[in-house]
């Protein structure tokens, strides 16, 4: 596949940029004002002692040091605002990009990418390019600076020689959280991956319930439970033992800094060198170069994610959609329903065997094609193919002479109404449900397609009735409650082709002979294109195709097909033979 | 049907939480109090290093203004120019005395000194000082023949080596204090967090032993991500209080206590002024917890909003694309990522005021120490040295009240949590079985109803007075619509739940007096929906019971046919599947339950619609199955084959809950009944 970088984050970058550089530039007012509090105190332990200070000389230290702080207050509300504002612009901004670009992907890319790695993208990725492009980028900064400054600070206000004797242990804590980052990380994921097998293991014998009392396995249950218990204790108490080791390190480290302050520092105050005034500064000095020591390796991290996220956001992108509109497309704005396909192949790879092969049919206007066959015959995807879900790969499908890669994707799609095999509802109302091909629909004439898909007497039995929510917080609709929406819901869209892709299996055979009387009904002088499995469904086709392997087996009607003695006839007398029995009163 | 139980309902459990959540430390009690100890001396130790530091300036480090006296060699702390000095001198043995007054960044040296000039130069040095001298290499206090000699940085090494011995002494002691205190949270950190795990690991595995016994009602009304959740995430919530939340609470108390009594002992006033902060620091921490994690559940709404929103139209991109829906769809999603971006904002909103403030309260607590200490060290009620233990103190004392309020919430999460917990726990197992259960030697299989009436939830009965025999090997089939009983019926055998009225007796004897264990293990369930659990063909056969043996396992599927199709996978019988089990076939899995029921070897079969939505060639290979599993068992059936129906030895007919017919085939299509109309309705479809 093609691949081209795509830029997505610097665009945006560079929309907020005022935002950005205003925020860190507040930023390195906030550490600059910051660090007067600590030469304030300084001074005003010098003054006293150099006897240079009275009561109004302390107040007006004390009145500095107060505004300092709202200085520092303020700025820290506004770059918060600015940077952490920004950076939540930029996600949203960057969501609605990919859902919308994610929209004009084919199914191809669907079936290649699972769900839940799709939804990585706008989470676990999304949100780890955020918090590198926010509180990430905030505290890098922020250590830099802080770290440049204070060192400035130290070496000038106080003592140059006194400030490299401390560096000694701050770049050993540098290093030394550097590789702690780096293992902790490692057992960080152990532990996670272990909760999650906890977490599995638990979802798995609360699922499996009436197994486990079935085969009175409950003490097995919890002997295998035990295993991943105490694995998962281990994996916390090994990130425990190093964190245990982590901390009173860096204590340590810390600590070795202000022996080095009192020995030299004190010495250097002794002989003159430094005031004591400096070097109390100098001690709290110390105290605020240890987080940004440590930030630093956190953020470098962080933003080490951040942009590993963005690169998987990239293949989003990046993803050049392989079903698309024609540069110039057929001026074509309604379809009559006549559908011609014409030695047509397809296969779903370059290294995989034809899919479909060779395959022609012609469907007049008003038509019933019904396509019959073994799973992994065809037949759904031939019926995609007409959707325009994958493109074809060899011959023609042609809807009213127009070639179906010059009909714009909008037309073709809305004119053809389409029951999948997977009747998928969205969790919204059902009449919301139902008119999801027909926004406009009134009330009656939602009604009226599902009382033609025999659903309606369903729904009203509902207490919400048509107000119902489908899914997870609503209620859950049986199988064929499922499929009956889902035909209502191509019903209503009384497009001039309608697919039903074994639209009929999860109900019982009144109810389908109901359904397939009101189709016959409503149907009348539109083309309707129906899979199914079983012979009874098919009986008032036109047409029947009966497609094994990827190849038209058997064409022709009913009548013609029984006569020839092929798969079709075998398939009804089957049928026939194994007669269910119908648990209705 | 099954009334799930809202969460809000749960949360009832009344009793003393804490007393059972004392409990399960109770097995560790001498660790605990081993940390404690150790948390004690960490928190002294914390507090004795910027006392030390203290202490250093104002024994060493601060050479302002200070006084020598003249003594012999041997006494002398430090031999300078000549002169025997010491610090430290008793009153009366000392009379000369040398003085150094820092000045204008500069030492001067005053000798031979009586106690007098001694008296007035402190005099005069404590107050501003100005210098009468021409330059600066002599210091000449204005109005006196007093006249000192600037000191030069080998001077100043000379006359204050004692006091660099004494900086490097408190040193090495900050050194050792250091040292110590790593040992003490080393030990503390690592005993805390195993008892922590310990006890974690045993609530875990007593909620999964306990959810285990309870009865199979628990399951129809406890969504299964509810009790999972109880497991694993609540529990977790309890970690974190049992390692971090007990310890930091008492360690900030701790802490708290040591710098109030440290600084109250110091300057009872300025530990006052610090104290009156306090409540505004914890109040404000409080206030903006319950804001912010107000704040937070609605942001981690419409985070899970915006994901559910996304599986969903990810899943369901297809039929947006066929529908030609891209545009309507990406309006509801922008103005769910609008909403969520919204309490973002929200939520930076309120953490860019609460830290500011915070800091804005504790820096003007700073400015006040700093102001009122140096008044009092203008004052010479307070030493320098002492000032800069306030400062110091003053920036590290409000991080543990700040912590203490935020760590309350956390006690309250896990509280909540514990809550959650007692309630799974304090369920009770209401399928109870006799103390001495009856063992039958060997189960027959003869199954009788006598008088049955049955209702999952109050009195809406599912059975009514429902009466029936079944001999052993016989094959006993029940026939009617959804919810006329049957399912139940098959439950019910297994004691799964227990009856309100009648009597259901399992080789003339009432299953409540039986071992529930044994019935289980006699019986066969094959069920509607096939659970596969994550590992291998082999272990979904033999579950995990390590006495079936790989022959039996193969042997039980060749028996039900599904050794064909298991032979076909890549590995074999050792091929890897999982609970969604999407390697496997619906037919597949259906076989695959066949043969575990075989391994097992059940005495009697009890089968729920097993064969539905599968395709022709695995319903042969089914029918052939079920005759090998049913030969020599006492088979009861929720049938759906009229093939299997026909041969068996009684069908009864249910309805609404009653039997409303039973016989033979032959005999039920005699009587003219309901059977027989299903049976012709079927015969219609079937042409």
């Amino acid at each position: 596949m093609e691949k081209k970088r795509t830029k997505v984050l610097s665009p945006l970058l560079a929309r907020y940029s005022i935002a950005y550089l205003f925020g860190l530039a507040m930023l390195a007012v906030v550490d600059y004002v910051n660090l007067f509090i600590s030469q304030f105190t300084g001074e005003v332990i010098d003054e006293l002692t150099g006897h240079t200070l009275d009561g109004g000389g302390l107040l007006t230290y004390a009145l500095k040091i107060v505004s300092c702080g709202i200085v520092v207050a303020l700025g820290r509300f506004i770059y918060r605002h600015c940077i952490f504002g920004s950076s939540r612009k930029i996600e949203r901004t960057l969501r609605d990009r990919m859902f919308a670009k994610m929209e004009t992907l084919s199914q191809r890319y669907y079936n290649e990418n699972k769900t839940g790695d799709l939804m990585s993208y706008f989470t676990n990725d999304m949100d780890a390019l955020i918090q590198a492009i926010g509180p990430s980028i905030v505290s890098s900064f922020d250590s830099i600076v802080l770290t440049i400054m204070v060192l400035y600070k130290m070496s000038t206000y106080v003592s140059t020689t006194l400030t490299l004797y401390t560096l000694i242990p701050m770049s050993v804590i540098a290093v030394f959280g550097y590789f702690y980052g780096e293992k902790i990380e490692k057992r960080y994921s152990k532990k996670q991956k272990a909760f999650a097998k906890l977490s599995d293991q638990v979802q798995e014998s609360i699922s499996g319930e009436r197994v486990i009392k079935a085969f009175v396995q409950e003490k097995e249950q919890i002997d295998a439970f035990q295993k991943v218990n105490a694995a998962n204790k281990k994996a916390n108490l090994d990130v425990v033992k190093l964190n245990a080791v982590f901390g009173p390190t860096l204590n340590i480290l810390v600590g070795a800094t202000y022996v080095i302050a009192i020995i030299f520092g004190g010495y250097f105050t002794m002989i003159g060198e430094i005031t004591l005034g400096r070097f109390v500064a100098f001690n709290s000095y110390i105290g605020s170069l240890v987080w940004p020591m440590l930030a630093l390796g956190d953020s470098i991290t962080s933003i080490s994610q951040g942009i590993a996220g963005l690169n998987r956001i990239h293949q989003v992108f990046d993803q050049v959609p392989d079903i698309k509109d024609d540069k110039e497309p057929d001026k074509v704005e309604t379809l009559s329903g006549e559908i011609n396909i014409d030695n047509m192949s397809f296969k779903y790879g370059d290294t995989l065997p034809d899919a479909l092969h060779d395959i022609s049919v012609e469907i007049k206007k008003g038509e019933t094609l019904a396509i019959l066959g073994r799973t992994g015959a065809g037949k759904t995807t031939l019926v995609n193919l007409l959707c325009r879900v994958y493109d074809i790969t060899k011959g023609s499908i042609t809807f009213d002479g127009h070639d179906i890669k010059k009909i714009p994707l909008k037309v073709l799609r809305e004119n053809i109404a389409y029951v999948p095999q997977d009747n998928f509802l969205f969790s919204n109302t059902l009449a919301k449900n139902i008119s999801f091909g027909k926004l406009d629909a009134t009330m009656d004439e939602i009604i009226e397609a599902c009382k033609n898909a025999d659903i309606h007497d369903n729904i009203v039995d509902f207490p919400e009735q048509y107000d119902t929510m489908v899914g997870e917080r609503g209620v859950t609709l049986s199988g064929g409650q499922k499929q009956r929406s889902s035909i209502a819901r191509a019903i209503l869209k009384d497009s001039p082709v309608l697919i039903l892709d074994d639209a009929l299996s999860a109900v019982d055979t009144d109810t389908e002979e109901t359904i397939l009387e009101n189709l016959k009904r409503i149907r009348e002088g539109k083309t309707t294109i129906m899979i199914a499995h079983r012979v009874s469904t098919v009986q008032n086709a036109d047409h029947i195709m009966v497609l094994d392997e990827g190849k038209v087996a058997e064409y022709g009607t009913y009548d013609e097909l029984l006569a020839r003695n092929g798969i079709f006839k075998k398939m009804v007398e089957k049928q026939q033979l194994e007669a269910q029995l119908q648990m209705t009163e | 049907m099954a009334r799930i139980i809202e969460e809000t309902h749960e949360t009832s459990y009344v009793g003393d939480i804490f007393p059972r959540l004392f409990g399960y430390m109770k097995p560790h009690l001498k660790i605990i109090f081993v940390c404690l100890v150790l948390i004690m001396i960490i928190t002294g130790l914390d507090l004795i290093r910027p006392m030390l530091i203290a202490t250093a300036i104002d024994d060493y480090i601060e050479g302002y203004d200070r006084e020598y006296a003249y003594v012999d060699q041997e006494q002398a702390q430090v031999s300078y120019d000549g002169l025997y000095l010491t610090k430290e001198y008793e009153e009366d043995t000392a009379d000369t005395f040398a003085y150094m007054v820092y000045y204008n960044d500069s030492y001067y040296f005053f000798r031979d000194l009586s106690e007098d000039d001694l008296d007035k130069i402190k005099e005069i040095a404590s107050g501003t000082v100005e210098n009468s001298a021409p330059d600066d290499t002599v210091l000449e206090l204005p109005g006196t023949d007093y006249v000192g000699q600037l000191m030069d940085t080998e001077d100043l090494k000379l006359l204050r080596k004692n006091d660099l011995s004494g900086v490097v002494k408190i040193a090495i002691l900050y050194g050792g204090v250091l040292i110590m205190t790593f040992f003490c949270n080393l030990g503390q950190t690592w005993l805390l967090q195993l008892t922590g795990q310990t006890v974690i690991y045993t609530i875990r595995q007593e909620i999964f032993k306990h959810i285990h016994t309870l009865p199979l009602r628990f399951f129809d009304i406890t969504p299964v991500g509810r009790i999972v959740t109880r497991v694993t995430n609540d529990v977790e919530g309890l970690n974190m209080m049992y390692t971090t939340v007990i310890v930091q609470l008492f360690r900030n108390t701790v802490l708290i206590i040591g710098y109030a009594v440290v600084m109250i002992s110091i300057n009872l006033r300025l530990a006052l002024v610090c104290f009156l902060f306090i409540p505004v620091i914890f109040g404000i921490t409080v206030v903006f917890r319950k804001i912010s994690r107000k704040i937070y559940r609605m942001l981690r709404t419409k985070v899970s909003l915006l994901n559910t929103f996304l599986s969903e139209n990810i899943s369901g991109m297809k039929l947006i694309q066929i529908f030609a829906r891209e545009k309507e769809k990406q309006e509801e999603f922008e103005e769910k990522t609008e909403d969520l971006y919204k309490s973002q904002m929200q939520n930076i909103t309120v953490f860019s005021v609460f830290r500011p403030i915070i800091f804005v309260i504790s820096n003007f607590a700073l400015a006040s120490v700093i102001y009122l200490s140096g008044r009092f060290v203008l004052d010479g009620a307070l030493t320098l040295g002492t000032m800069y233990i306030f400062v110091n103190y003053i920036n590290s004392f409000f991080q543990p009240i700040q912590q203490l309020a935020e760590q309350f919430s956390t006690l309250q999460n896990a509280l909540a949590s514990a809550e959650k917990i007692f309630t799974i726990l304090d369920e009770k197992n209401t399928i109870v079985e006799d103390k001495e259960p009856v063992i039958l030697d060997d189960i027959k299989g003869k199954i009788e109803f006598k008088n049955v009436w049955f209702a999952y939830e109050g009195n809406d009965y599912v059975l009514k007075d429902v009466s029936f025999t079944i001999n052993p090997g016989e094959k006993v089939a029940f026939v009617g619509a959804t919810g006329a009983g049957k399912s139940s019926i098959l439950n019910l055998i297994g004691r799964y739940y227990d009856i309100q009225k009648g009597e259901i007796l399992i080789d003339g004897v009432d299953v409540r007096h039986l071992s529930t264990k044994q019935i289980r293990k006699a019986i066969g369930q094959v069920q509607q929906d096939v659970f596969v659990f994550t590992g291998d063909i082999k272990s979904n056969i033999r579950l995990m019971n390590d006495e079936i043996t790989d022959e039996q396992v193969k042997d039980a599927a060749v028996a039900v046919n599904a050794d064909h199709f298991i032979k076909n996978l890549p590995h074999g019988y050792d091929e890897p599947v999982t609970e969604r089990g999407s390697t496997l076939s619906a037919g597949q899995r259906q076989l695959l339950s066949f043969a575990r029921t075989l391994a097992y070897n059940p005495k009697i079969l009890v089968m729920d619609e097993a064969t539905a939505n599968i395709d022709t060639e695995t319903e042969l290979l089914i029918q052939g199955a079920l005759e090998t599993l049913m030969k020599g068992r006492t088979t009861i059936m929720v049938a759906h084959r009229l093939s299997t129906i026909q041969h068996a030895d009684n069908i009864i007919v249910m309805h609404k809950g009653q039997i409303r017919e039973s016989g033979t085939h032959q005999q039920l299509l005699e009587q003219d009944g309901i059977y027989k109309k299903l049976y012709q309705i079927q015969q219609h479809h079937a042409g």
